[in-house]
């Protein structure tokens, strides 16, 4: 291809069967809400065509571009396109580091009465600002961990009390998250590293690690969820529950997607799609793994410790 | 204090990867020579971070939000 000429396809049907894929999807999506019976599997189609429409129309870009059709135009055209999705994520995930830092050092000590606005403690006069305000537990619940929640009496007041249980424990699976998460950050820097020096078979090793801890990390994610609701923790557990669910569940969606994609370039240096100088496609979801890993560590930062 | 070095930490971390981007969007074998530096540098000073935290945390330099089932009190079958 001259360096003049910027490669279009002819035509493609791809855009208008991912729109079919969209539309099925939340069709399916807002009757399943609904309580419609067939809601569930419209909706599996749906996501069906979508991945149809990935396979097909990123397999065709990824043919393009192994049989040598685009100039350097296009290449720039594909880096700005990538810098602008990373864009919307460094917003979409600002937005809710926003919401975390607002509810707890603004709104929820106002409820509370705190400086001299309108916001008074005659709101509900039962209510006390805390940032780790959960639902209170029935008597009888039993927690995951073997406990059994209950209403003893001091034997020489008779006046019920309160203590608290931990639910969420830094020093736990969220530790060990970390260190699975940042060690992944470290073995796809060897991987990048082999790419560049033109080592395919380390790269392959630290590529497969890499999957690995991803995946590792949202095996002991799906741990810590069930340890947390078992124990009250719910997305319904006041604002904290709420951001600590919208926070960690939006980033265990990202990683989930990061190990795909991870997993189709894994393929594609199998398949020797790339060298130590063109190799965008590694590049571009290396950025992203490295995104979504430091998203974790401001989680694990202002969530679980400041 | 050790919440301001935090914090500067994470500031540098995002600096980094920020460069990272901006290798990643030039291209040719200079953007990727600063891509991967600045990543190697966000992956180093991460490492940092974390062993920071976790070691400020045992010192007792700062608290971690340990989350707390609010109220009634929490009693091992065991103890009955």
């Amino acid at each position: 291809m001259s360096e003049q000429e910027y490669y279009v396809p002819h035509g493609t049907y791809w855009p208008i069967i991912g729109s079919i894929g969209i539309s099925t999807l939340f069709i399916g999506l807002a009757n399943q809400m609904h309580g419609v019976e067939w809601g569930g599997s419209v909706m599996g189609l749906g996501f069906a065509i979508l991945v149809f429409m990935m396979f097909g129309w990123f397999g065709q870009v990824v043919n393009e571009s192994t049989n040598g059709i685009y100039n350097k135009q296009v290449d720039r055209s594909f880096r700005w396109g990538m810098s602008w999705f990373i864009f919307s994520e460094v917003m979409f995930f600002a937005a809710f580091f926003g919401a975390l830092f607002y509810a707890r050092a603004l709104s929820v000590p106002w409820l509370g009465g705190a400086d001299n606005n309108i916001f008074t403690p005659d709101l509900w006069n039962a209510f006390s600002a805390s940032w780790h305000q959960m639902a209170f537990l029935a008597p009888g619940t039993e927690l995951q961990s073997g406990t059994v929640m209950s209403f003893p009496e001091v034997p020489a007041t008779g006046i019920e009390t309160a203590t608290p249980a931990m639910v969420v424990d830094p020093w736990g699976l969220p530790a060990l998250n970390t260190g699975l998460l940042l060690a992944s950050g470290v073995t796809l820097t060897f991987a990048h590293h082999a790419l560049r020096a033109g080592h395919r078979n380390q790269i392959v090793g630290w590529l497969v690690a890499t999957i690995a801890l991803g995946v590792a990390f949202l095996g002991f994610q799906v741990m810590e969820y069930g340890h947390a609701y078992a124990d009250g923790l719910k997305l319904t557990s006041g604002i904290y529950g709420s951001t600590f669910y919208m926070l960690t569940g939006f980033h265990g969606f990202h990683v989930t997607v990061g190990a795909i994609m991870l997993t189709v370039i894994l393929y594609r240096v199998q398949k020797g799609h790339f060298d130590a100088d063109n190799h965008f496609g590694f590049e571009g979801v290396a950025w992203y793994w490295h995104f979504v890993d430091v998203v974790w560590l401001g989680l694990f930062v202002f969530v679980y410790w400041l | 204090m050790t919440e301001i070095v935090v914090v500067i930490i994470i500031v540098a971390i995002l600096v980094a990867l920020g460069f990272g981007l901006i290798g990643m969007v030039k291209g040719g074998r200079e953007g990727s020579d600063k891509m991967f530096k600045s990543l190697v540098t966000r992956v180093t000073l991460s490492v940092l971070l974390f062993l920071l935290v976790l070691f400020s945390g045992y010192m007792g330099w700062i608290e971690p939000n340990v989350v707390m089932v609010d109220a009634p009190v929490a009693q091992s079958p065991a103890q009955k």
